[in-house]
C-alpha cells in the first residue's frame, strides 16, 4: 500500500513538483485529523479553557480545513492557481459572511 | 470536450472552408441542429434571439408603464397592474436581456478572441443556454396564468412572504431566479476555464483583448455573486412553502438579511451588466480611432479593481434602511473609492480618441455614445455615495434616470456598439451604415428625453413606483415627454431590427476583416467556419492582428510565426440532446412546485437521469481522457475548482445566517438544549476518515490497482452512507424533542444548513456509487484518474464544510 509519490513537471515554468503525496502522508494527515477532532470534543469540557474557548476551537478548525485541503485536495502539490482560485473566494467569502453577520442579528456591534 | 473530424478533413490535417454567409451555420441547419448543437457560434445566436425576444417583451412593458405616467390620474391599467409591469420589467431587462446579450458575446467572439477553437466544456454551455431559455419562458408563463409576479425586481421580505403575497407570483420569480441562476454560474464556470486554459499559444494574460477581460471578471463577478442570492431566494422559498422563519420579524428575523443578500449580488450584478461593455467599447474605440487603446494594463486592473470593490458596496443600497453610521460611513467611502478605476476608463477612452483618425461608423456612435452617457449616470452614482443626499433621493425618479442612464446608456449602447460591430463576423453581411446611424441619432435622442427629465422629476419629489399622480405637483409635463422619448427608442431599435433583417437578405458581403480589426477574430473568415480556424493562430503581442498586418509603431512587421503546435488536429464537439433533456427536466420541477408533488418527482427524475447520461455520453471517448490546457491543469479540474470558490460563498452565507441567527429564537428548543456532541464528533470522525478513504481510492485508480481502487470507492461511499445514517437519526430525534423546521429561527437555520450540507454529501455518494459500477463493470481505467481526481475534490470540499460546521454549529458556545 506504499506508494512513491509521483513527480510532474509544470509544463511552462519546467518547475518538479510531486503530484500527489505518499501513502504514509495520508495516513499521518488522517492521524492528525483524528487527534485534533478528539481534542475539539475535549476542550469543550475544560473549565479552565473557556476564556480562549473560542480563539482555540476556530484555530483548531482552520488547522484541520488546511490539512485536507493541502494534502488530500492537493492544493500543497498543485498549480498555484488553483490556490488562488480557491483562496480569494475562501477569505471574500469569510469577510463577507463576518459582515453579514456584523450588519444584522446577534453580531450587531455598530448599532443602528 | 467532445470531438467529431470536421467532415472530410483527415486526422491531423486542417480543413478548409469556404467563407462563405453560411459557413458558421454549419449544415445541415435542420431544427434537430440547432437543439442538439453545441457549437459556442450557434449557441451565441441562439442567445442573441433569445434574448432579443425578451428585450422586445421587457421594451414593450417599459412603454406600457410609460404609457401610464404620461399624464396625471390616467387610467391605462389598475395599480396591480402596474406593480407587475414594473416587477416584470425590472426582472426582465436585467435577468432575460442585457445579462444574455452580453452571452451572445461571451459565447460567439470569446473563443474566437483568444484562438480557441470553442469553450472548455461545450455541452455545458448548451445546457447553459437552454436552462435560460426554460427559465426566462417559466417566469413569462405567469402572464399566461394571470400571477406575473408584483413585488419588484429586488423581491424585498417580508412583502414577498406568504403572509402579504399569498398568490404564485412570487413564486414563479423566486423559481425562475433559482433556475436563471443555475444557468449563470455553469457559464459562469465554463468561460473562466475556457479563458485561462484555452489561449492560444503566445496569448498570455497581459495580450488578451480587453472584452475577454471584461469577460473573466464578469465570470467571477457571476460565480461568486450568485449564491448569496440564491441562499436568499431558498430562505424565501422555505418560508413561503414550508413555514420557516428566515424573514419572520415575529419569530425573531431580521429584513435586513434579506437585503444584504440580495444586495450582495445585486450590486456586483450592476457590474456584471456594464462591465462586459466596458470591454466592448475598449473594442471599437481603438478600431475606429486607428490607435492602440491607451493604458491598456491600466484598463485592465481598473477592470479587476471595479469587480473588486464590487464586493464591497452592496449596502449604499441601504443607507435608507438605517444600518447606522459607521457602516454608511464605510460603504459611503467604499462606493466613492470604485468611481476612481471607472473614472480611470472613460479617460483613457478619451485618451484612445484623442489624436486618432476616427472613422465615424455605427459601433464607434454607439461607443463613443457610451463613454458620454455613462459618465452622466457614474455622476449621479457618485452622488448617492453620500448617504444625506441619497436620503433625499432614495425612491425617487433621481434614482431611475440614475440607473438607466447606467443601464442603458452603459450597458446597452455597449451592446448595441458591440452587435454593429461584429454583426459583419457573425453574419458575413454588412449593416447599412446610414439607417444605423439614423437609428443611433433616434435612441440617444430618445434616450435622453426619457429619461433626463426624471432626474428634474425625483428632484421635485415624484416617487417611484406609483402608478399614478395628481396633478398638483407639476409632474406632468416631463412625464409626457419622457413617455414620448421612450417610444422615440422604441422607433429606433425597430429600426435596428429592420436594419439586420434587411443585412441578412439584401447586405453587402462584409469579408474577413472588414473594419481593419486588431484582434484574431477578424483573422478569420465571416462567419468563421466550424472549426473556428484552420490553424491556430499566431499571437504577436496584444493587438495580434493589427501587428501582423501593420507591425508596431515603427511599422516594423514580426517574423512569422510557425503555426501553433495542433497534435489533435481539427475535431468538432458532437452534437448531444442531453443538455435540453436536463434543462426540460429542471423546468418540469420547477412548475411541479407551483402545482404538485407528482409533477416535482417527474422532473427531479428526468433531470437526474438526463444528468447522468449527460455524464456517461463521452465517458471513454478518446479525445476526453485528457485536456490540460495552458496552465497545465485539466479543464474539468480547474472547473471544480472554480465551482468550490462559489460554494465557498454559499455555505458562507448559510453559516452567517446561522450565527447571526444564533439566540434570537423566541421559543425552544436552543441549540444547548438539543445538540448532541458525542453523536456528531462521532460522525465528523467518519466523514473524516471517508475523506482518508477517497484518497486511497485515487492513489489506487492511478496506480491501475482494481482491487484497492473498488474497496476503497466502496468505502468513501458507505462512509458517506453512514455520515448520513447519522444525519437521519439526529434530524429524527430533534423531531421527536419538538425542533422542527417551523419551530423557531434556531430549527430553521439548522435544519437549511446541514440539511444543505446532507444534501451536498447526497450528491457525493451517488457519484462515488457511479465511478464504483463502472470500476466493477471494467470501465475505470488508470485513463480515467482524472475523473476520479474531481469527484475526490468535490468530496473532500463536503469535508472542509462539514469542519466548519462541527466547529461553528455544535462547538462554539
Amino acid at each position: 500500500m506504499s506508494t512513491p509519490s509521483t513527480a510532474r513537471e509544470h509544463p511552462t515554468t519546467g518547475e518538479q513538483r510531486p503530484e500527489h503525496a505518499s501513502i504514509r502522508t495520508y495516513l499521518i494527515v488522517a492521524g492528525i485529523l483524528s487527534a485534533v477532532t478528539a481534542l475539539e470534543f475535549g476542550v469543550i469540557y475544560v473549565r479552565r479553557l473557556a476564556p480562549v474557548l473560542i480563539p482555540l476551537l476556530l484555530v483548531l478548525s482552520a488547522g484541520k480545513f488546511a490539512l485536507v485541503v493541502m494534502f488530500f485536495m492537493h492544493l500543497r502539490y498543485d498549480s498555484r492557481v488553483l490556490t488562488f482560485l480557491f483562496v480569494a473566494p475562501l477569505v471574500l467569502a469569510t469577510l463577507l459572511a463576518i459582515a453579514v453577520m456584523t450588519l444584522t442579528g446577534e453580531f450587531l456591534v455598530f448599532g443602528r | 470536450m467532445a470531438h467529431r473530424d470536421v467532415a472530410g478533413a483527415a486526422p491531423g490535417t486542417i480543413a478548409t472552408r469556404p467563407p462563405t454567409a453560411r459557413a458558421g451555420l454549419a449544415a445541415p441547419a435542420t431544427i434537430k441542429s440547432w437543439i442538439t448543437t453545441v457549437d459556442h457560434k450557434r449557441i451565441g445566436i441562439l442567445y442573441g434571439v433569445t434574448a432579443f425576444a425578451f428585450f422586445l417583451i421587457g421594451g414593450i412593458e417599459a412603454l406600457l408603464i410609460r404609457l401610464q405616467l404620461a399624464r396625471p390620474l390616467n387610467t391605462v391599467m389598475s395599480a396591480e397592474t402596474f406593480n407587475s409591469l414594473f416587477t416584470m420589467h425590472g426582472t426582465t431587462m436585467v435577468f432575460l436581456a442585457i445579462m444574455p446579450l452580453n452571452s451572445v458575446f461571451f459565447n460567439y467572439l470569446v473563443p474566437l478572441m483568444i484562438g480557441a477553437r470553442d469553450v472548455a466544456f461545450p455541452r455545458l454551455n448548451a445546457l447553459s443556454y437552454w436552462i435560460f431559455l426554460f427559465g426566462g419562458l417559466f417566469l413569462n408563463a405567469s402572464f399566461l396564468v394571470g400571477t406575473p409576479p408584483n413585488a419588484g425586481w429586488f423581491g424585498y421580505a417580508n412583502l414577498t412572504t406568504r403572509q402579504f403575497s399569498p398568490g404564485p407570483e412570487i413564486d414563479f420569480w423566486m423559481l425562475s431566479l433559482q433556475v436563471l441562476g443555475a444557468s449563470s454560474i455553469m457559464a459562469g464556470v465554463n468561460f473562466i476555464v475556457t479563458i485561462l486554459n484555452m489561449r492560444a499559444p503566445g496569448m498570455t494574460l497581459m495580450r488578451m483583448p480587453l472584452f475577454v477581460w471584461m469577460t473573466l471578471v464578469t465570470q467571477f463577478l457571476i460565480v461568486l455573486a450568485f449564491p448569496p442570492v440564491t441562499v436568499a431566494l431558498i430562505y424565501l422559498m422555505f418560508d413561503r412553502f414550508f413555514g420557516t422563519h428566515f424573514f419572520d420579524v415575529a419569530a425573531g428575523g431580521d429584513l435586513h438579511l434579506w437585503q444584504h443578500l440580495f444586495w450582495i449580488f445585486g450590486h456586483p450584478e450592476v457590474y456584471i451588466l456594464i462591465l462586459p461593455a466596458f470591454g466592448i467599447v475598449s473594442e471599437v474605440l481603438p478600431t475606429f480611432s486607428r490607435k492602440p487603446l491607451f493604458g491598456a494594463q491600466i484598463m485592465i486592473y481598473s477592470g479587476i479593481l471595479i469587480g473588486f470593490f464590487g464586493f464591497s458596496v452592496w449596502s449604499h443600497h441601504m443607507f435608507a434602511a438605517g444600518m447606522g453610521p459607521v457602516a454608511d460611513a464605510f460603504f459611503s467611502i467604499a462606493t466613492m473609492i470604485i468611481a476612481i478605476p471607472t473614472g480611470v476608463k472613460i479617460f483613457n477612452w478619451l485618451a484612445t480618441m484623442w489624436g486618432g483618425t476616427l472613422r465615424p461608423t455605427v459601433p464607434f456612435h454607439f461607443a463613443a455614445g457610451l463613454v458620454g452617457l455613462f459618465t452622466i449616470g457614474g455622476l449621479s452614482g457618485v452622488m448617492h455615495a453620500s448617504p444625506p443626499v441619497d436620503l433625499q433621493q432614495t425612491d425617487s425618479y433621481f434614482v431611475v434616470a440614475h440607473f438607466h442612464y447606467v443601464l442603458i446608456g452603459g450597458s446597452l449602447f455597449g451592446i448595441l456598439a458591440g452587435a454593429t460591430y461584429w454583426w459583419p463576423k457573425i453574419t458575413g453581411r454588412l449593416l447599412d451604415e446610414r439607417l444605423g446611424r439614423l437609428g443611433f441619432w433616434i435612441i440617444f435622442a430618445g434616450f435622453n428625453l426619457t429619461f433626463f427629465p426624471q432626474h428634474y422629476l425625483g428632484a421635485i419629489g415624484m416617487p417611484r413606483r406609483i402608478y399614478t399622480y395628481n396633478p398638483g405637483p407639476g409632474w406632468g409635463f416631463w412625464n409626457f415627454w419622457s413617455t414620448v422619448g421612450a417610444f422615440a427608442i422604441a422607433f429606433g431599435v425597430f429600426l435596428f431590427a429592420v436594419n439586420a433583417l434587411l443585412s441578412l437578405r439584401y447586405g453587402a458581403p462584409a469579408g474577413a476583416d472588414p473594419w481593419d480589426g486588431r484582434t484574431l477574430e477578424w483573422r478569420t473568415s465571416s462567419p468563421p467556419p466550424p472549426h473556428d480556424f484552420d490553424e491556430i493562430p499566431p499571437v504577436y503581442g496584444r493587438d495580434s492582428f493589427w501587428r501582423e498586418k501593420y507591425g508596431d509603431d515603427r511599422g516594423r512587421k514580426p517574423a512569422p510565426l510557425p503555426a501553433a503546435p495542433d497534435p489533435h488536429g481539427v475535431h468538432l464537439p458532437s452534437p448531444s440532446h442531453w443538455p435540453i433533456v436536463v434543462a426540460l427536466g429542471l423546468l418540469v420541477a420547477a412548475a411541479g412546485a407551483l402545482t404538485s408533488l407528482a409533477l416535482v418527482l417527474i422532473g427531479a427524475a428526468v433531470l437526474v437521469a438526463g444528468a447522468f447520461a449527460f455524464a456517461l455520453e463521452h465517458h471513454r471517448t478518446p479525445a476526453h481522457v485528457r485536456q490540460d490546457g495552458v496552465l497545465g491543469v485539466d479543464h474539468r479540474k480547474l472547473a471544480m475548482w472554480i465551482f468550490l470558490g462559489s460554494e465557498c460563498f454559499l455555505f458562507g452565507t448559510l453559516i452567517a445566517t446561522y450565527l447571526a441567527y444564533k439566540g434570537r429564537s423566541v421559543v425552544g428548543p436552543h441549540p444547548h438544549e438539543i445538540l448532541n456532541l458525542p453523536i456528531t464528533t462521532l460522525s465528523t470522525f467518519d466523514l473524516l476518515m471517508s475523506s482518508l478513504l477517497m484518497v486511497l481510492a485515487l492513489a489506487a485508480v492511478q496506480r491501475g490497482d482494481r482491487f484497492q481502487s473498488r474497496l476503497w470507492l466502496g468505502g468513501t461511499a458507505l462512509f458517506g452512507l453512514i455520515f448520513l445514517g447519522f444525519q437521519a437519526y439526529e434530524f429524527t430525534t430533534f423531531v421527536h424533542e419538538g425542533l422542527t423546521l417551523q419551530t423557531n429561527l434556531f430549527g430553521s437555520t439548522f435544519f437549511v444548513l446541514t440539511g444543505f450540507h446532507g444534501g451536498h454529501v447526497t450528491l457525493g455518494v451517488l457519484w462515488l456509487l457511479t465511478l464504483l459500477v463502472l470500476d466493477l463493470r471494467g470501465r475505470l481505467g488508470v485513463q480515467d484518474a482524472l475523473k476520479v481526481e474531481v469527484a475526490g475534490l468535490y468530496w473532500h470540499f463536503v469535508d472542509v464544510v462539514w469542519i466548519a460546521i462541527f466547529t461553528l454549529v455544535y462547538l462554539l458556545p
